[in-house]
């Protein structure tokens, strides 16, 4: 993923419950990728980020997977 | 004549409805989200009134709600526990849903407030978003739709591939049929 994926797919916000999108953005044991993988631009890897964790504590995302 | 009448009529709609669009941004309003959790135990038609209550719990704080989904079971991905009446009870499965609303921003530490005592709510979120729906529109099939299009005359290798829209399918095939015929 060279390109970033939320402006190349025209979304604005970023939302915890479109788990789909944001276990892209998880690795095997369910850690954030980091901004040279993800390729994504700052202000968005920052609203990502915020994103899985509500998603986290509602329970849709693991905060560990074994 | 009546055409003139209809359209002072709607002139005079959308001046309203910028009044109101301006009297709630003066008025600090803020569109909001929340997210919860229904304890599992609760039987499935019992879901909808107490989605029903959450509702309306935040209508009585003068909220507006734009959006909503209706709570469904889901597995939770690791174990909560909450304590209720001093027994710590654990969760692996929940009923999530979600409201989205238009509310003051004093409203809203009420309404959390009242949350807070609710013995029904495993957890809940209260975020800050956006009135347009943020849920992105699903894919069919997985693939591009440059790649459906470019795939077109080989239809029938590709439907194996887009069994969600088997219905389309067919009727395309249909309209195909009779274009050739």
């Amino acid at each position: 993923m060279k390109q970033d994926y939320f402006s190349a797919n025209n979304i604005k916000y970023i939302d915890y419950k479109d788990v789909e999108i944001l276990k892209r953005f998880l690795n095997a044991n369910g850690k954030i990728v980091n901004h040279k993988r993800s390729g994504i631009t700052s202000k968005n890897q920052r609203k990502l980020a915020t994103a899985i964790k509500n998603a986290r504590f509602m329970g849709l995302l693991p905060f560990v997977a074994k | 004549m009546s055409e003139t009448e209809n359209d002072d009529k709607k002139s005079a709609e959308i001046a309203e409805n910028k009044d109101t669009a301006e009297s709630a941004k003066s008025a600090g309003k803020q569109i909001y989200e929340l997210g919860y959790l229904l304890v599992p135990t609760i039987a499935e038609e019992n879901a909808p009134a107490l989605f029903g209550n959450l509702k309306e719990l935040v209508v009585s704080f003068g909220g507006e709600i734009i959006s909503s989904e209706m709570p469904r079971m889901i597995r939770l991905a690791y174990v909560m526990a909450k304590t209720i009446d001093n027994v710590k009870n654990k969760f692996d499965t929940a009923y999530f849903g979600w409201i989205k609303f238009e509310a003051e921003k004093s409203a809203v530490a009420e309404i959390k407030k009242k949350l807070d005592a609710n013995t029904d709510l495993i957890r809940f979120l209260i975020t800050k978003t956006v009135r347009e729906n943020t849920l992105a529109p699903k894919k069919f099939s997985g693939g591009g739709s440059s790649r459906y299009r470019g795939s077109a005359e080989h239809k029938e290798e590709k439907e194996p591939s887009a069994p969600m829209d088997e219905e389309k399918v067919d009727k395309e095939i249909e309209a195909l049929v009779t274009e050739a015929a």
